[in-house]
């Protein structure tokens, strides 16, 4: 059993199963930080198996192709040999060769695409920030800049300069100890590094819109940030004025947006469980569930991997020649 | 959020707004220079960038520029607000939005939802968390 193609396998596992098992356990969001937590070691188990699956199996062709004579007659005639013997066959190592081409291929893409994704969205925050500078006025006893228009947002950007964006309208509908809690609300955001976050998510499922587990990563990973930046401005504002805050802001706005989408769901899980909050008992449940998934998730493959090599032979057999490479676990 | 002298630009670009038809760097910097300490050349390469950057116009006059905005703050303004809403889409832009535009349905099912859950069970100042 190869490493390479087991690894292959446990990602193509975890991308089918944990964009179904997830979003259940962490949409009520009991434990964000905990949530998001698990998030991240299921997308980094996955992107290191293909990474580490790439790594093995370029290796083990790298290291068959510079025995001697690789692609004279002689060596043919060996893989001739040893396919008659039962041994690796030549299809099989072409099939090997080309697996390695494909995820190897894969993996590079997939880096490339991602690095590009970020580089433009850091080059694309860092313009508007410095517009939202120039255009945005400081008014005394707010701190983020004001820009004057009829939408009611407030939102921040991070890197440098580090921004906090505030519209007048904004301004004009909360109260002062709302707008403070609004503006602790984003300074959470940018103290916990949330962009960062937000920018690797949202390259990844833009990298590869068709696998679901990285769309609903980002979604998910966003309002889980939302929650966690919710609970620090509750806890120092208080929970009734950040309630406050989001329904005078979630009034209908005077202006109609064409940047609607399906975000209410947020908003509304928000406001619950801002309005009637869990108990400690379900908030350590939640922490122990997603313990237990996160133990399933990253030492599954381990006792699988344990399993299988305590019942196998290790060492040389006549079906498994090959010393060599990842394929002799 | 105060400003430091590497936000010359937005101290440059909101005299500028404040006052109309077109302004000479000399102009500029004199108005500065009661303010602050700084050097006529350092307005001048300012000026210079915001021209290249698109912020400001400007048109020769005799031996020196006479610099414009090219367009108005509220303009600016409104052009931002429409990128920071597209944000929410499918731009690169990593924005986090304290709460995204939300339409007069959405807003009632918010309510609803408030009122499905009864009274806020709050402890205000203490937290929930």
């Amino acid at each position: 059993m190869s490493v390479a193609v087991c690894l292959l396998l446990y990602a193509a596992v975890v991308c089918v199963i944990a964009p179904r098992l997830l979003p259940p356990l962490t949409r009520r969001g009991s434990a964000p930080g905990a949530a998001i937590a698990v998030w991240l070691i299921v997308l980094t188990s996955v992107l290191a198996s293909w990474a580490a699956a790439a790594a093995a199996l370029v290796v083990y062709v790298a290291r068959t192709w510079t025995r001697p004579d690789p692609l004279a007659l002689r060596a043919c005639f060996a893989a001739w040999r040893s396919a008659a013997a039962g041994q690796h066959g030549v299809g099989t190592q072409i099939g090997l060769w080309a697996l390695t081409l494909v995820v190897g291929a894969f993996t590079v893409t997939l880096a490339a695409r991602v690095g590009r994704s970020l580089l433009r969205a850091r080059a694309s925050s860092r313009r508007h920030a410095r517009s939202a500078h120039i255009v945005g006025r400081r008014v005394a006893g707010v701190d983020g800049l004001v820009l004057d228009a009829p939408q009611k947002m407030a939102y921040c950007l991070g890197g440098r300069p580090e921004t906090i964006v505030v519209t007048s309208a904004a301004i004009a509908t909360l109260e002062p100890a709302h707008l403070d809690a609004v503006l602790a609300h984003e300074r959470a955001h940018l103290a916990g590094r949330h962009h960062l976050l937000l920018a690797v998510t949202r390259a990844l499922a833009a990298s590869l819109p068709r696998i679901r587990l990285f769309t609903v990563a980002e979604t998910e990973i966003a309002r889980l940030l939302e929650m966690c930046a919710d609970d620090t401005a509750a806890r120092r504002h208080g929970t009734a004025v950040l309630l406050a805050a989001i329904l005078a802001l979630a009034g209908a706005d005077p202006i109609p947006s064409p940047a609607l989408g399906a975000n209410t769901v947020g908003v509304c899980a928000r406001v619950a469980r801002l309005a009637d909050p869990d108990t400690a008992a379900a908030r350590v449940r939640a922490r122990l569930l997603l313990a237990a998934v996160t133990a399933v998730v990253v030492f599954g493959p381990f006792a699988v991997w344990a399993g299988v090599h305590g019942f196998t032979p290790h060492g040389l057999t006549p079906h498994n020649p090959l010393p060599c490479g990842p394929f002799t676990a | 959020m105060a400003r430091g002298f590497g936000d010359l630009e937005a101290v440059v670009m909101d005299r500028l707004w404040e006052c109309d038809g077109a302004t000479t760097v000399r102009e500029v910097f004199e108005d500065l220079l009661r303010d602050r300490e700084i050097a006529y050349t350092t307005v001048m390469s300012t000026m210079d960038n915001l021209h290249r950057k698109g912020w400001l116009s400007r048109e020769r006059d005799g031996k020196a520029y006479r610099y414009w905005p090219s367009m108005t703050r509220e303009q600016y303004g409104a052009a931002l607000m429409r990128e920071a809403l597209d944000a929410g889409g499918r731009s690169d832009r990593v924005l986090a939005h304290f709460l995204e535009q939300i339409s007069a349905e959405d807003s009632a099912a918010l309510r609803k939802v408030l009122g499905r859950v009864g009274p806020v069970r709050v402890r205000s100042g203490k937290g929930a968390r």
